[in-house]
C-alpha cells in the first residue's frame, strides 16, 4: 500500500509540474491573422492539393510574417475535419482553409458554429450532408478552377508536341473536377487536330476512371494495359492512382520505351524525374492552389475577404494552366499553346465544361 | 487469506499499468524535447485538448466509447487464452449491420435502437464465432484465422457500400446517416455543446459491467477462465474447451460490433471503404494496459481517449507536428504494451521485501 501512495505521489507532483509549467506559451498574440490548414486524405507532401495550398499558406507567411499551421486528421469523416478545425479555432487561429470538396458538409456545420473564423474551401462549397441544403455564410469561401480550361491546355500542348500519336486519360474518382480535366482534355486534343494538322488518337477503351484517388497498384496496371494497347500518352488525373500511372512509366521509359504521363494539379514534372536526370511528365494540367490560397490570405489582411460567395478561376483570372517551365516541350509549342491561353481569356477559345460528344 | 492474496495481485497490475504510462509519458517527453519543443507545454497542451471543456470531454469520452468496447473484445478473448487480433474485421462488419438498419428500418425510437443495437451485435459475433469455430473444430490459430477475417470484412465493405449504402455523390463513402436514426442523442449533444458523444457510451458502460459479471460470477465465465489458465487441465476437469472457445470468440466478436456500432453510427455516422479501424488495434493495447480487467480496461481506455482527442490540440498549440505527435502516443502505447517488464520488476520488489520482513509474508 505504501508504494501505492509513493507512486501516487510522484504522480501528482509530476501531473502539477506539466499544468503549471505550460501557461506561459497559452497567452498569443490575437490581433494579427493566424492562418490554419487541415490536410486532406493523404500528406502534406502529396504533390497535389495538400502540398499546393500549403505552399501558397507558407508564402504568405513570408512575405507577412504570418503565423501559420497545419493540422492533419486522424480520418476523413466529418466528425475527423470538424475536430481539428475546432482544435485550430480554440488555438486562436482565425483563418481556416480546407483543401478538397470532403470538407464540404464538415464547413456547412463550421461556418455556423464558428462565425469569427473565416474560411476557405477549394474545389467545394458548404452543404448539408444530404445536398439538400447549399448555403454560404458571410464567412466562408468557395473556390472552383475550370479544370476543363487547364486540361485542354494540357492536352494542345501534348497534342502539338508529338503530331501524331495515341492518348489515353486515367481519372481517379468520377466526380466533376475529374471529369472537366478528363472533357478539356479531350476538346484539347481535337482542336490540334483540326486547326494544327495533329493526327492524334483517342479511343473509349484508353479513357476510364479507377475509382479511388489513393489505388497506387492499380493505377501501374491500368497503365501497364493501356501502354502495351499502344499509348503514348497518359494523362493521369487521379492523385495517387496517378502515382501508379508514373511508376509504370517511369519503368518503361527506364526500358527504353517512349512513353509520357501527363500531370494533374500542380507541376509533376519532379515526381518523373529518373535516375538519368530525364523526366517522363511531359506537362502538367494544372490549378494554381498556392494562388488561391496566398490572394485568399491577401484579401483577407486588406479587408476584402469576398466572404459568402463561390469563386470560379479560369483563365481569365489565371487560376489554370500548363507549368511555367516545360522542359519536355519545344519551344514552338510552348509559344502555340500561350496563344490559345490567350485566346481563352480574349474568350476566341470556349472550352465546355460537358461531356456532349466526347468519351464520357 | 485467499482474499488478501487476491488484492496483492490487483494493486499489482494497478502499479505495473501507473508505472507503464509513466515511464511512457517520460518516453514522449524525451522524444518532444528530441525535437526541440518543450515537454511540459506538450503535455498540458494534450490533456487540455482532451479535457478543456466541455465539449472536449464529451468528444473524450465518444472517442473512449469505441477503444472501450474493443478493450474489452480483446481483454475478453485473452481471459480463454485466445488472442483476437480481429476486432477490426468485426467492427467493420458489426457497422455494417446497422448502418444497413440505420439505413432501411424505420421504427418507433426504443425499437429502433433495440434492432440497431441487435444488429451490430449479431454481425460482430458472427465475424467472431467464425475463428472460433474454425480453432475448435480444425485447430487453425485464432491469430491467422482472424487476420483473414480482417481482410475478407475489408473488401466486403469495399463492395458492399458503393453497392447498396451509396450517398449523393461519393462513391467511396456511405451516406449520412440523419441524427434520428443514429446512435446520437440530441439531448446529449446538447449537454456536451456539440460533442460527439453518443448512446455508444452508456452501451460500453454496460458492457463493461456485464462482462465483469460474466467473468466473476458465472459458470461460463469460471470455465471460460479455467481454460485460458490452463486448457488441458480444464479439460480433464470436465469443461468442454471447443465449447468456450467458440463462444469466448462470439462474445469477444459482439463486443467489437458494438465498438463498429459507436463508431460508425454514433461517431462519424457514415462508413468509408478502404479503411481498416485502427481502433481495432488500439484496444489491443488498451486491454493490456487494463490487465485484461473490465474495469482496467474502463480506465484505460478513458486514458487512451484523452490522448488521441488531446493530440490535435497539442499540435495546434505547440510546435510539434502532427506526425510526431503519432509517433508520440506510439511510444505510450508501446511502453504499455511491454507492461509485463513492469510486472517482473514490481514482482521483483515485492519478493525482496518479503525476504526482508519473513514474518509480514507468513502472514501472507
Amino acid at each position: 500500500m505504501k508504494k501505492l501512495i509513493v507512486a501516487l505521489c510522484i504522480l501528482a507532483v509530476l501531473t502539477s509540474a506539466v499544468f503549471a509549467g505550460g501557461t506561459a506559451e497559452g497567452a498569443a498574440k490575437k490581433s494579427n491573422l493566424r492562418v490554419g490548414m487541415v490536410t486532406d486524405a493523404g500528406t502534406i507532401d502529396d504533390k497535389s492539393f495538400n502540398q499546393g495550398t500549403w505552399e501558397g499558406i507558407l508564402r504568405a507567411s513570408k512575405d507577412f510574417a504570418l503565423d501559420v499551421k497545419y493540422l492533419k486528421p486522424a480520418g476523413t469523416t466529418e466528425a475527423d475535419y470538424l475536430k481539428e478545425i475546432g482544435n485550430l479555432v480554440d488555438a486562436g487561429y482565425n483563418m481556416v482553409i480546407c483543401p478538397g470538396f470532403k470538407f464540404e458538409t464538415a464547413l456547412f456545420e463550421a461556418q455556423d458554429k464558428y462565425p469569427n473564423v473565416k474560411f476557405v474551401i477549394l474545389d467545394g462549397e458548404p452543404h448539408s450532408a444530404d445536398y439538400s441544403v447549399f448555403r454560404i455564410e458571410k464567412n466562408v469561401v468557395g473556390v472552383y478552377w475550370a479544370e476543363h480550361e487547364s486540361g485542354f491546355l494540357a492536352g494542345l500542348a501534348a497534342a502539338l508536341q508529338f503530331k501524331n500519336g495515341n492518348f489515353g486519360f486515367i481519372g481517379g474518382m468520377e466526380i466533376p473536377a475529374v471529369q472537366k480535366f478528363n472533357w478539356g482534355f479531350q476538346q484539347g486534343v481535337k482542336y490540334a487536330n483540326a486547326n494544327h494538322g495533329a493526327n492524334v488518337v483517342m479511343k473509349q477503351e484508353n479513357n476510364l476512371y479507377q475509382g479511388t484517388f489513393d489505388d497506387i497498384g492499380a493505377g501501374q496496371q491500368i497503365a501497364a494495359s493501356m501502354y502495351d494497347r499502344g499509348v503514348d500518352v497518359i494523362f493521369a488525373a487521379a492523385g495517387g492512382v496517378g502515382v501508379g500511372v508514373i511508376n509504370e512509366a517511369k519503368n518503361r521509359a527506364a526500358a527504353g520505351k517512349k512513353v509520357w504521363v501527363i500531370g494533374v494539379d500542380v507541376d509533376q514534372y519532379s515526381e518523373g524525374v529518373m535516375p538519368n536526370g530525364k523526366s517522363i511528365i511531359l506537362t502538367s494540367a494544372m490549378k494554381y492552389l498556392d494562388r488561391a490560397s496566398y490572394d485568399m490570405i491577401e484579401n483577407e489582411l486588406n479587408g476584402r475577404f469576398p466572404g459568402g460567395t463561390v469563386l470560379h478561376l479560369d483563365a481569365t483570372n489565371d487560376g489554370v494552366g500548363i507549368p511555367v517551365e516545360n522542359p519536355n516541350l519545344d519551344k514552338s509549342v510552348t509559344d502555340e499553346v500561350a496563344r490559345a491561353y490567350a485566346m481563352l481569356k480574349s474568350g476566341a477559345i470556349k472550352v465546355a465544361d460537358t461531356g456532349d460528344g466526347l468519351f464520357k | 487469506m485467499k482474499k488478501k492474496s487476491r488484492r496483492a495481485t490487483s494493486s499489482n497490475a494497478f502499479l505495473v499499468a501507473v508505472s507503464a504510462v509513466f515511464l511512457g509519458l517520460i518516453g514522449g517527453a524525451v522524444l518532444m524535447a528530441l525535437i526541440g519543443s518543450n515537454p511540459f507545454t506538450g503535455f498540458y497542451y494534450l490533456f487540455r485538448g482532451g479535457l478543456m471543456n466541455i465539449e472536449r470531454v464529451g468528444n473524450t469520452l465518444a472517442t473512449a466509447t469505441t477503444l472501450m468496447l474493443v478493450g474489452l473484445s480483446v481483454a475478453f478473448a485473452f481471459k480463454t487464452g485466445l488472442f483476437n487480433i480481429g476486432a477490426s474485421g468485426q467492427m467493420l462488419i458489426g457497422g455494417l449491420c446497422a448502418t444497413l438498419v440505420a439505413h432501411k428500418v424505420f421504427l418507433p425510437r426504443p425499437l429502433f435502437l433495440v434492432v440497431l443495437i441487435a444488429s451490430a451485435l449479431i454481425g460482430g459475433a458472427l465475424w467472431g464465432v467464425i475463428p472460433g469455430f474454425l480453432k475448435a473444430r480444425f485447430n487453425v490459430h485464432e491469430v491467422v484465422a482472424t487476420i483473414m477475417m480482417n481482410w475478407i470484412a475489408y473488401w466486403s465493405i469495399y463492395y458492399f457500400v458503393p453497392a447498396y449504402l451509396k450517398g449523393p455523390s461519393l462513391e467511396t463513402e456511405s451516406a449520412s446517416i440523419a441524427v434520428s436514426q443514429s446512435l446520437r442523442a440530441p439531448w446529449l449533444t446538447k449537454l456536451f455543446n456539440g460533442s460527439y458523444i453518443n448512446y455508444g457510451f452508456f452501451i460500453a458502460i454496460a458492457a463493461v459491467i456485464i462482462i465483469r459479471f460474466i467473468l466473476d460470477k458465472t459458470t461460463l465465465g469460471f470455465g471460460l477462465k479455467a481454460v485460458g489458465s490452463n486448457r488441458f487441465c480444464a479439460e480433464y476437469a470436465g469443461i468442454k474447451v471447443n465449447r468456450n472457445v467458440i463462444i469466448s470468440m462470439m462474445i469477444a466478436g459482439s463486443l467489437a460490433g458494438l465498438a463498429g456500432l459507436s463508431f460508425y453510427t454514433g461517431y462519424s455516422r457514415n462508413m468509408q471503404i478502404g479503411v481498416l479501424p485502427a481502433q481495432g488495434f488500439d484496444g489491443i493495447a488498451v486491454a493490456l494496459l487494463g490487465a485484461s480487467n473490465p474495469l482496467g480496461v474502463l480506465f484505460s481506455s478513458l486514458f487512451f481517449g484523452v490522448l488521441q482527442s488531446g493530440k490535435g490540440f497539442m499540435n495546434a498549440m505547440t510546435s510539434v507536428p502532427p506526425e510526431i505527435a503519432d509517433s508520440i502516443i506510439a511510444v505510450i502505447i508501446y511502453f504499455t504494451a511491454t507492461s509485463v517488464l513492469f510486472q517482473r520488476f514490481w514482482d521483483r520488489i515485492t519478493r525482496y521485501r518479503r525476504s526482508r520482513h519473513p514474518e509480514q509474508s507468513e502472514e501472507e
